[in-house]
């Protein structure tokens, strides 16, 4: 098994390493620490508004610089968490809770070296965690039937849902109008015209890169407008790591000694679970964090390891995310989605005989994931000054950047003004979603996972005559079903219990 | 306003469902799923799950009538909840007024944007938008905001038509 993955690696980075393949790796990689740097364009946004300038690039290439604008952004996104109270997106909110208070008290370098430090640790970890699982993923996945897709699809929307506490028929809502607007178009099984009210436009469905550079572009935008971000003056911020202040103390590294390795272990598990990705992963890293520590009185104040466990752990997240992705071809969130669009795009089938059928794809991802993930340290380091001078940029001169990327990319993929009108519009519903709490993400992975979600239910349905008793029937199928059903129960029994012991509370007292 | 957009949700999510029990069979002949077998689940839900949801925010609307507190501004609402939900607190970046008037002045100059696409162009259309913009939000800096306003649509018009030959409304004056 070990000489297959060294034979694999080596295929992937004779792919990754090559001129090309490196020259857009780092750009993909830089690109992505800005993208995580600014709030409002996401690596979602990011990625969508960049598909359609990777048309003249090889799949492999392209894919590789989109993958790194996705891992990138996180790397960038903790820069301002730290140094000014704003999470760059929102995998990195956890880091905002010790980041901040690091930097208050004049300790923003070492907090800057420690979460590139976390970063590439909790990266690296995920992406040996990928080499040995995927392949044994992917040989385990290639007997999945539709009844396994059908429920794993499920259970990863269910997950992202349930987790958003209070909000989580907001979260269902998001995912169900998702599906619907996945049903626009011509009905795969029937043939049938569905939603298109007469437009030809419409016939060949509502276009996902449209709605998500919507949703997680202009929507995050005007989000950010809302918040007032336009109206903020610049921050004149100066670091420099010929600071002796810059790096670390040896008590630093020794009190998160074993923090990298528990937020980079959480993290990863949290990104293989569809729907949860690098936002639930790092909020997971910092709560377990934060439970085992024996003085968790010092987190929220400036505590080291409150910054270095969210920080693996959304690092090893998203590299967690690509593995569902590679070996089943369910995306386990939004960018994720967004990543599954461009590989459906230029023709590559995700799923278990991607690896077998794309060996140089699949394994020239992984390769410069390892690759990326050195780039970025040494970027996130020595080039902290200069990525901080970014945010001497008023954020009223991004905006136009972004509205200009945004609605000129959309038009630029099928010149489409249809299409640069959908975007238009799911930029205002994008806005409500965040505003009111609902979940972009679980829309355009819904959007994006729609029509298979609906093909392998029918066939469900078509092969058990209607009973639906594939879901019991199948041995996988049946463990994913008792899942859904934990999904769906445990939150209403943890929920009730909790009230009664409220009413009990209320009726001693 | 989060009730009326929920409220608009479980019209369109009747709409749908609607829409889609008259236009589309859900059986056919031999008793298979039809096209409208999926959609009418999904519409469905839909609109039992608005229902729920708008009934909460009802609720949550007449309580804090009843409080006199204005709710509390969230700075990322979907992430504060998964946050609240773990038991970890997320909340230090709340506060702040909001500025609806600007989110609306500003999604008002997009959409005039791509209304003038393909009656100025892409590049003028692009230099017409951050000329509003600018002098709405950042008057103070008229020399920069013009020539930002024609660097930057200059160099976006250039990657898009010429390095990656994409196509590009173009305006009467033929760029």
């Amino acid at each position: 098994m070990l000489a297959d993955i060294a034979s694999n690696l080596s295929l992937g980075l004779s792919v990754a390493a090559s001129p090309e393949g490196f020259l857009f790796l780092v750009l993909g990689a830089f690109l992505g620490m800005i993208v995580g740097l600014f709030p409002g364009f996401g690596p979602a946004a990011g990625i969508a508004v960049l598909i359609p300038m990777t048309f003249g690039l090889e799949p492999t290439i392209a894919i590789i610089m989109l993958a790194g604008i996705y891992y990138g952004s996180m790397y960038g996104g903790t820069i301002t968490s730290i140094l000014i109270n704003t999470p760059g997106e929102s995998a990195t909110v956890a880091s905002t809770i010790d980041g901040y208070p690091l930097a208050q008290k004049g300790r923003a370098g070492p907090a800057l070296v420690m979460q590139a430090i976390a970063s590439f640790f909790g990266g690296t970890v995920g992406v040996i965690l990928i080499t040995a699982l995927a392949p044994s993923l992917a040989n385990f996945a290639a007997s999945f039937g539709p009844s396994e897709y059908f429920l794993i699809i499920a259970v990863g929307l269910l997950m992202l849902t349930t987790m958003m506490g209070d909000n989580k028929f907001k979260g269902f809502i998001s995912a169900l109008i998702g599906f619907a607007v996945g049903t626009v178009g011509v009905d795969v099984m029937s043939g049938q015209q569905r939603y298109t009210f007469g437009s030809p436009e419409l016939i060949g469905g509502v276009y996902f890169v449209a709605v998500a550079i919507g949703l997680f572009g202009i929507g995050e935008l005007l989000h950010c407008i809302f918040n007032g971000q336009h109206r903020q003056p610049a921050k004149r911020l100066r670091i420099s790591f010929r600071d002796a202040a810059f790096w670390p103390s040896k008590q630093d590294y020794y009190e998160s000694r074993w923090t990298f390795w528990r937020g980079s272990g959480i993290g990863f598990l949290a990104g293989v679970l569809p729907g949860s990705g690098a936002t639930l992963g790092s909020i997971i890293g910092y709560s377990v964090e934060k439970k085992v520590a024996k003085d968790p009185e010092k987190f929220g104040k400036g505590e080291m390891r409150g910054l270095v466990a969210p920080e693996a752990a959304n690092n090893a997240a998203s590299a967690g995310a690509m593995v569902p992705l590679l070996s089943l071809g369910i995306p386990g969130s939004g960018a994720t989605a967004v990543l599954l669009g461009a590989f459906l795009m230029w023709g590559l089938q995700p799923g278990p005989l991607l690896i077998v059928n794309d060996p140089e794809f699949v394994w020239g991802l992984i390769a410069s994931m390892y690759l990326g993930n050195m780039i970025l340290i040494a970027m996130s380091i020595f080039a902290i000054p200069l990525f901080v001078k970014f945010l001497d940029i008023p954020y009223v001169n991004v905006v136009p950047v972004i509205v200009l990327l945004c609605v000129i990319g959309a038009f630029a993929i099928n010149a489409s003004i249809i299409e640069t009108w959908i975007l238009v519009g799911s930029g205002l519903i994008g806005f409500a979603m965040k505003r009111y709490g609902y979940s972009p993400a679980a829309t355009v992975l819904a959007l994006v996972l729609g029509s298979m979600a609906e093909e392998t239910f029918l066939q469900t349905y078509i092969i058990s005559r209607g009973t639906m008793s594939l879901f019991w029937e199948r041995p996988v199928s049946l463990v994913l079903s008792l899942i859904l059903l934990a999904v769906i129960l445990i939150p209403i029994i943890v929920n009730l219990m909790g009230r009664t012991r409220k009413e009990t509370a209320l009726t001693k007292q | 306003m989060k009730k009326w957009f929920a409220a608009s949700l479980l019209v369109l999510a009747i709409g749908y469902t609607y829409y889609g029990l008259s236009t589309l069979s859900l059986l056919t002949a031999s008793g298979r799923p039809a096209a409208g077998f999926f959609p009418l689940i999904i519409g469905g839900l839909l609109v039992v799950a608005c229902a729920v949801n708008l009934w909460g925010d009802l609720r949550e609307w007449q309580r804090e009538r009843a409080s006199g507190q204005a709710p509390v501004h969230l700075a990322d609402p979907e992430t504060e909840a998964k946050a609240d939900a773990l038991g970890v607190d997320a909340h230090a970046i709340d506060g702040g007024p909001g500025f609806g008037r600007d989110v609306g002045i500003v999604f008002l100059y997009i959409c005039g944007f791509v209304a003038l696409l393909k009656v100025v162009g892409a590049l003028f259309g692009m230099i017409l938008f951050m000329l509003a913009f600018l002098f709405t939000f950042n008057r103070a800096h008229i020399i920069s905001n013009v020539i930002y306003s024609i660097a930057l649509p200059a160099f976006l018009y250039g990657l898009f038509k010429i390095l990656l030959n994409a196509s590009l409304p173009t305006s009467p004056l033929g760029f």
